[in-house]
């Protein structure tokens, strides 16, 4: 059932939900940009429908809400641990299909990897219902169209936001029929985006020899001298998962202290480093290689049906040196053209 | 040639005397350099018309023109009109009818008024620049009504950062954008950047505590460059919304004792600075008995003290709270001539209002 609120209703509509849910949402922090007199738009929790910023796309992820950069994972006190808690209430995410989708890629890592499952990450999704936010097509980065991530039916309710402050929703949940009793039927149904600007196709590794052949490749070695290795397209990813875990002791006594996860990147120093002191990817290079092969390869190869990419193109947007995604695409296209006319 | 010019007139008037007799450069303002480019079609047509169709970049960011003739400046002037209004009084809302803040009355076809106040020079600022953290035209056009027009001389440049590419420290009243920084330890990947970047390129203020794997910072020596802001990767380093400015006095170039300026006040909010400059006449009227003569800004404060300056300067201005004075400067010249300011008492220069005798 659908519905369209005047602005005064969907503020009451969302005071009775903040009353059961932790509403986490895009959110416009001005001035807190890199640049000067720019703002970031990340997810928050959020009091009003006013705190949601519904017309940018976060620079942040969705991802945060649920796995965020820093948690505590447990505390201990000498030979004694107890883990970390975090409340029952259950939590409405304001999330685009992009989001949405890459949280199924996200819970293949977390939750069933190697048959282990990540306790830390399932008790934050078990309590997340959607609420569909309308996307427009996004802006010049995104790519979701060729990633297949532009549809969901992942979602409790979906809405529009109209510039007069009226809300459409769509009630897909029936656990939700009850805040809307109210308010007049009308027709509504979400739109998907189904055409981005920017096209792209991911390439075909097809053998073992084809991807060692590209993985030796001289495509590479531009980043060396391009990329900073600051990680800023890793923290802006909707899927990657990697975290770092440290245990940080209170004050002068090593007997009391926490175990945190703080999410890593697998672009910045120290990412590789193993006892011995010895890194396996020094280079800008490398570790650019390892991070494309690794969400257009290695992903798939496990999972089978997707990449690790749902083309929110985030990362694009985040690059402080204009390093494109879709463009590193395309140049492992050319390079495994190459690779297969034997010319490489 | 036979020809009768005070050239004291024509100064005041921005026409600068050339090396040929009769012949004079034209110097325009620009506050804080930018302005639309619609007026180069007036700096053209000026000199093509009277001038001798180039122009030179001033080194306070005005356009220059130059070979301009002494009986073409009524007609010059007179065609200035357009550009002084829309620069002046349009987009910076000066009165010019006001001479230091005095009712004089201006008369629009006779060109500028006064030289005193120079052309404020800024960098471009945030309106552009990655390390930029001020608007830095804005200001420039929210103070040019404060100094200009007026007689008492006063160079003020701009820098949107501590880089100060514009040289905040050298001149009368430099003043530089700086950001007051908020750390987000729970966004803190622990990758280091920051600390980094700051030893590279800043004061060495951030360190990356291993234990922790959150960043220390020495808040005393920040200098508010916002460099970690504009390198780290998880928006863990962010500037705060208000705009805090670093003002530098007393910098100069010259013949006798050129030196970098010293800073005067720190953290100081846009109200604060705009305050402190409503009082720079009434400081340089005081010092020069209320006779405004040829005279650097630079000189009357070291002719008044710096103690008696800050005095004058800070009467009626409310300080916001993160605001720090400078209780005293001790100042760093170049003395080209050693010992340049021990000279016969018949030679020191007076400050201040001066009994008749």
């Amino acid at each position: 059932m659908s519905y369209r609120l005047t602005q005064n209703e969907a503020d009451a509509v969302f005071a009775e939900l903040l009353k059961k849910f932790d509403i986490y949402a895009p959110h416009r922090h001005v001035c807190a940009g890199r640049y000067s007199d720019d703002d970031i738009v990340k997810y928050d929790k959020v009091e009003s429908l006013s705190d949601v910023e519904y017309k940018k796309k976060s620079d942040y992820p969705m991802k945060e809400v649920i796995s965020p950069i820093q948690q505590a994972l447990f505390y201990f006190t000498e030979d004694e641990y107890r883990e970390s808690k975090v409340s029952s209430r259950p939590i409405l995410i304001f999330a685009r299909p992009c989001d949405i989708n890459a949280q199924k890629i996200q819970a293949r890592i977390y939750a069933g990897n190697g048959g282990f499952t990540d306790s830390y990450y399932e008790r934050m999704k078990d309590r997340v219902k959607y609420i569909l936010m309308d996307c427009e097509g996004g802006d010049d980065n995104c790519f979701c169209v060729s990633m297949h991530t532009n549809k969901t039916d992942n979602y409790s309710l979906a809405v529009k936001f109209h510039e007069d402050g009226s809300l459409f929703v769509k009630v897909k949940d029936q656990d939700f029929d009850n805040y809307f009793q109210e308010i007049k039927e009308i027709e509504f149904e979400p739109e998907f985006v189904n055409k981005n600007e920017l096209k792209v196709t991911v390439p075909v590794i097809k053998d073992h020899e084809t991807l060692n052949k590209l993985k030796a490749h001289p495509m590479w070695n531009e980043f060396n001298s391009r990329c900073i290795s600051c990680g800023a397209c890793t923290i802006a990813c909707s899927t990657c998962t990697c975290f770092t875990t440290k245990d940080i002791i209170y004050g002068d006594n090593p007997e009391v202290g926490e175990r945190r996860r703080i999410e890593s990147s697998c672009q910045v120093d120290g990412y590789t480093t193993v006892a011995g002191g010895i890194s396996y990817r020094k280079t800008a290079g490398e570790k650019m290689r390892f991070k494309m092969l690794h969400k257009f390869h290695d992903y798939k190869e496990r999972f089978v049906d997707s990449d690790m990419c749902v083309g929110c193109g985030r990362c694009t947007a985040r690059c402080p040196q204009f390093i494109s995604i879709t463009t590193t695409l395309d140049k492992m296209s050319k390079a495994i053209e190459e690779i297969e006319k034997g010319e490489v | 040639m036979n020809q009768d010019i005070n050239i004291k007139t024509l100064q005041k008037n921005c026409f600068r005397q050339s090396k040929v007799p009769g012949v004079f450069l034209l110097q325009m303002r620009v506050p804080g350099g930018y302005v639309s480019a619609e007026m180069l079609e007036i700096v053209k047509h000026i000199s093509e018309t009277w001038g001798d169709g180039n122009f030179h970049f001033g080194t306070r960011q005005t356009f220059d023109v130059c070979g301009i003739k002494y009986q073409d400046v009524p007609a010059v002037n007179e065609y200035l009109e357009k550009y002084i209004k829309s620069v002046e009084e349009d987009v910076c809302g000066v009165d010019m009818d006001l001479i230091a803040g005095e009712k004089v009355g201006w008369n629009p076809k006779a060109g500028y008024p006064t030289i005193g106040a120079r052309n404020i020079t800024a960098c471009i600022g945030n309106y552009h620049c990655v390390c930029g953290n001020v608007n830095t035209f804005e200001l420039a056009r929210k103070i040019e009504g404060i100094i200009f027009p007026s007689h008492y001389h006063i160079k003020i440049n701009i820098s949107g950062c501590p880089n100060d590419c514009n040289k905040a420290h050298l001149c009368d009243f430099g003043i530089i954008g700086v950001a007051e920084m908020e750390y987000h330890p729970d966004r803190c990947i622990g990758c280091g950047l920051c600390a980094r970047t700051c030893e590279k390129g800043s004061t060495r203020v951030l360190t990356l505590n291993e234990e922790t794997g959150k960043i220390e910072k020495d808040t005393c020596c920040c200098v508010g460059c916002g460099e970690c802001a504009r390198v780290c990767p998880a928006s863990a380093w962010t500037r705060k919304e208000e705009k805090y400015y670093r003002v530098i006095i007393g910098g100069r170039t010259g013949r006798q004792t050129p030196r970098t300026g010293k800073m005067f006040l720190n953290w100081a909010s846009e109200d604060v600075v705009l305050s402190v400059l409503k009082n720079w006449q009434n400081f340089s009227a005081w010092v020069m008995n209320y006779k405004p003569e040829y005279l650097h800004g630079g000189h009357l404060i070291d002719r008044a003290g710096y103690k008696k300056f800050k005095e004058i300067m800070l009467e009626g201005v409310k300080l916001n709270p993160e605001c720090l004075v400078a209780e005293d400067i001790y100042w760093h010249e170049t003395e080209y001539r050693s010992n340049f300011n021990v000279k016969p008492l018949s030679l020191h220069h007076t400050a201040g209002p001066q009994d008749k005798k």
